[in-house]
């Protein structure tokens, strides 16, 4: 994957380049940095110009409660999606023929099926009469139904079970790039199993593990349907915060600023990590 | 002499088994409740009806819905993989510095929540007038599919030698005919691809057609939302078979896509 | 061209091959020079070899003659006409690339038929002249094949094929026998000079392999550091070496220190000889000089032969046809010689030995110990 976007063949001329990109570069400006920066500003000059729709997130104990919990569900999402993605990674790279092709189709297929289905999926699962509910009479931890849906932790399972994919497919690319001889390599100096995966496996894989964990952490931060379905309104993440403001309150400067915290913080931490945030290692080679 | 079962490769392989359990299981229980009888999502599902599927393409407002969202999905396709194709082929041909540009602006689409592009759409596309038209969902979808598309042509992109287009040109072509008659229908399978993706994604795309979505045109996402949000009828189910199927379909060509393009690189 | 194009079968006249002049010929990228005053001029028919080690510039040379790369400076000419700033697509010249680069979603037939194809003749046409073509290369009846099908050294004949397709009357190859392995490679360049006769095509070949260059080439171009250094027919560039670079890429040379003081060269062993006129390539003023002779013009003696260089063996080395001896003349100074084994005896290590260079032999070069 080295060198993915690296220049090869002979050159265009200059203004043929810039023709071939100009749709590119004409689309993104217009429908999106434009869009995104005209919010922005809104955001430092209504009601009145400064930074006080900021001050109003910061001071109000309600909003900033938000933002903590949406970083706590962020976080735990992405710790939940690794201890889920790695081993089912190695599993696929170590797997050959039949098992293969199954183990690519189980993460592809709700990779590229629908989130409101999958959403509506876990609806049905965490209901008050729903399977969970009734296999945990069956195992006997509780004698009555819990409330399952509309807390935390069903937005926690179910953006786990949306975003893992996204951490898969990295920690796969990086997994299947190493050469099967270092592992060898490794045995022959005296690692056993579990010395090989912490000293070379591990090592190895972290651009994936990191690229992926980065990836599944932004997303959660934005996450909507989500929060949006299964969350309880009382335990609003930013993304339903941000809805609310515009759709209830119709407080655009406020849910601007809204959008602006979420954007800067995004926008550091992926210019915080552009090194091992490479683009082209993302999807591990599996669209 | 064959190794004993290993415990602990035992214990791992089970774990294997209960993410993928996790992984599928909700899609698959999801599925056989379209054919039941009852009017609200329960598992076993109980009796047998197509009912659900009836009461989908018997319904005028959800029938409305989906041709919305295909011809925008549709559009969207084309778009993306003529725009991806375009500045992909420049990028690797020699873009120089609007190469890093390009990079940094491929990238922002993914970081930045698509939360935050649907609230900035629904404000430009207000004052614009582009809001709920398919102009207005074609862009922002584009945007959104712009980086996986990309990333499927660059694949291929980097795997076509270039000095095949060297010889071509020694041959006699013309720069253009060198790519339209070498390069292009070998990265054609990746092109195809990735409109296929872009597709999908513009297809089930929630948060953008949420924000965007006015009272009478409504897209297929939009209608699955207020529906699973209000009520959860088993219309919901019966909708997820098909996009199921489609999903499926993708997969499959996208699989046998890669193999054509495998094939005639090897 | 439209002549060409037209013209029914293969003729001796259309076989004449093109005239190339390269004048001052020069790129460099942004502060990066690759190609500095380049000039030389090939004739009909003639078959030259660019060699040179990597990052020498011969490639970006050829690569300027074929049009994909623009001279910053100086120009081309190819049978009189100024190609210096012509696509390559209107230059009609053939050309083979170091990986063959067929195309590899079109058939053989397909791809030996591109460049016909490109100039707008018919279908049947094509056709007939591409099966032709594959005949010239041995290779008939293998038009319905995958490239991918075939062997290395298969897929570079049909590369063949598809640049002689439309009689170009310049070919150009771009290392086209590294990726081949050493027995093919051999077969194949007996096969590119029977084509050479055969068309009497004019041939630009690039090569890092000295031995090959003076196999195929009528002429060769030694290049470095984007300058020619040598450009003389084979035998010459072998015997008589223009300057020291060219002496010691091409093929073995022995480059023994000594002082040159106008009518002697003194050896730091102490050893004198006297070199006939014409082992000066250049003139040389007394003071330090290398002597310079090929190991296999030495021929062996017994110790205190007079006139000959006393040594002591170090290493004997069997090579089959040729036994190397490495020795060390009195002074510690390496001393090769490549003697016929058939009628040598064993020599072991140690032995006191003498080394007789005859004086057509020897060449003298400006230069200290090196």
């Amino acid at each position: 994957m080295a060198g993915f976007f690296a220049w090869r063949g002979r050159h265009l001329p200059p203004p043929v380049v810039a023709l071939l990109m100009a749709p590119f570069f004409m689309l993104i400006v217009f429908a999106f940095l434009y869009p995104i920066l005209s919010l922005l500003s809104l955001s430092v000059t209504e009601p009145q110009p400064g930074l006080g729709n900021y001050a109003k997130i910061v001071e109000n104990p309600l909003y900033a409660t938000v933002l903590m919990r949406t970083l706590w569900i962020a976080v735990v999402v992405t710790v939940c999606s690794l201890l889920l993605a790695f081993p089912l990674a190695m599993a696929m790279a170590q797997a050959r023929g039949a098992m293969a092709l199954l183990l690519t189709a189980c993460v592809l297929l709700p990779f590229w099926s629908s989130v409101l289905v999958r959403t509506a999926a876990w609806s049905v699962l965490l209901q008050r009469n729903g399977i969970v509910n009734g296999l945990l009479q069956w195992v006997g931890l509780t004698s009555e139904p819990v409330r399952l849906l509309y807390t935390e932790g069903a937005v926690v399972i179910a953006m786990t079970h949306v975003l893992m994919p996204f951490m898969v497919l990295p920690i796969y690319g990086a997994l299947r790039n190493i050469p099967p001889d270092y592992g060898r390599a490794a045995a022959i100096c005296g690692a056993g199993p579990i010395r090989r995966f912490f000293e070379v496996t591990f090592p190895l894989a972290l651009p994936g593990v990191m690229g992926g964990a980065i990836l599944v952490f932004l997303t959660a931060l934005g996450y909507f349907i989500t929060p949006a379905l299964l969350g309880s309104p009382k335990e609003q993440m930013i993304a339903t915060l941000i809805s609310q403001q515009l759709r209830e309150f119709l407080d655009w400067p406020f849910a601007a600023a809204l959008v602006g915290v979420l954007t800067v913080f995004v926008t550091a931490i992926t210019l915080a990590f552009s090194k091992v945030f490479r683009f082209d290692r993302m999807m591990g080679g599996q669209l | 002499m064959k190794p004993a079962l290993d415990p602990a490769k035992l214990l791992m392989n089970a774990y294997v088994a209960l993410i993928l359990a996790f992984l599928i299981l909700p899609i698959l229980i999801i599925l056989p409740m379209a054919f039941s009888d009852t009017d609200y999502l329960t598992f076993p599902p109980q009796g047998f009806t197509l009912h659900w599927f009836g009461d989908y393409f018997g319904n005028s407002r959800w029938m409305k819905a989906t041709g919305f969202s295909l011809k925008i999905a549709a559009l969207t396709a084309v778009i993306t993989a003529a725009i991806a194709t375009a500045a992909t082929y420049a990028l690797v041909r020699g873009a120089g510095r609007l190469g890093a540009l390009f990079q940094g602006f491929l990238i922002m689409p993914i970081v930045v929540p698509h939360i935050a592009l649907a609230v900035a759409l629904y404000l430009f596309f207000q004052r614009t007038g582009l809001a709920n038209t398919v102009a207005g969902y074609v862009m922002a979808h584009s945007v959104i599919a712009m980086p996986f598309a990309v990333f499927t042509i660059a694949a291929a992109m980097s795997a076509v030698d270039p000095t095949l287009e060297d010889a071509a040109m020694s041959c006699g072509a013309s720069r253009f005919s060198a790519f339209r008659l070498v390069t292009l229908p070998l990265i054609l399978p990746n092109v195809l691809s990735g409109g296929l993706f872009a597709f999908i994604l513009s297809f089930d795309e929630p948060v953008i057609t949420f924000f965007l979505a006015g009272i009478r045109q409504k897209t297929l996402p939009r209608m699955m939302f207020d529906n699973i949000e209000q009520s959860l009828t088993p219309t919901i189910p019966a909708i997820a078979v098909l996009l199921t199927a489609m999903a499926v379909l993708v997969l499959v060509a996208a699989g046998l896509l890669r193999r054509v393009e495998a094939r005639r690189r090897s | 061209m439209i002549a060409e194009a037209a013209s029914p079968a293969r003729t001796s006249d259309s076989a004449t091959g093109a005239r190339v002049s390269i004048r001052g010929l020069g790129k460099s990228y942004g502060s990066v020079t690759a190609v500095t005053d380049v000039s030389m001029d090939i004739e009909s028919g003639e078959f030259v070899a660019l060699l040179g080690p990597s990052g020498s510039g011969k490639t970006t040379v050829l690569m300027m003659l074929a049009g994909f790369e623009l001279p910053t400076g100086g120009e081309i000419l190819i049978d009189g006409r100024d190609c210096t700033r012509l696509p390559p697509q209107k230059r009609d010249i053939g050309m083979v690339f170091q990986h063959y680069s067929l195309f590899p979603h079109m058939n053989v037939r397909d791809n030996v038929a591109f460049p016909l194809k490109m100039r707008g003749i018919g279908a049947a046409e094509r056709r007939r002249r591409a099966d032709a073509a594959l005949e010239v290369v041995r290779l008939g009846g293998y038009g319905d094949r995958s490239p991918k099908q075939l062997s290395g050294g298969q897929q570079q004949r049909v590369a063949l094929a598809r640049a002689i397709v439309y009689e170009p009357k310049l070919l150009l190859m771009d290392e086209p026998l590294s990726a081949l392995d050493k027995n093919l490679r051999e077969e194949m360049q007996l096969e590119i000079k029977r084509l050479h006769s055969e068309l009497g095509i004019t041939i630009v070949f690039v090569t890092h392999d000295q031995g090959e260059a003076l196999t195929m080439a009528d002429r060769v171009a030694v290049l470095r550091d984007g300058k020619i250094q040598q450009l003389s027919p084979s035998r010459e560039l072998y015997e008589r070496p223009a300057n020291l670079f060219a002496a010691s890429f091409v093929g073995e040379m022995n480059l023994i220190p000594g002082q040159w003081d106008g009518a002697t060269i003194t050896l730091a062993s102490g050893d004198s000889l006297v070199p006939p006129p014409q082992a000066f390539p250049q003139p040389v003023a007394p003071g330090a000089a290398l002597l310079a002779f090929r190991p296999e013009r030495l021929a062996l003696a017994p110790a205190g032969t007079p006139g000959a260089l006393p040594a002591t063996v170090r290493e004997v080395v069997y090579a089959g046809a040729d036994t190397l001896i490495i020795a060390a003349m009195p002074d510690g100074t390496e001393i090769r010689a490549r003697v016929p084994s058939a009628g040598s005896r064993d020599i072991a290590g140690g032995t006191a030995i003498a080394l007789v260079c005859p004086p057509d032999a020897m060449l003298v070069y400006a230069g200290g110990a090196a």
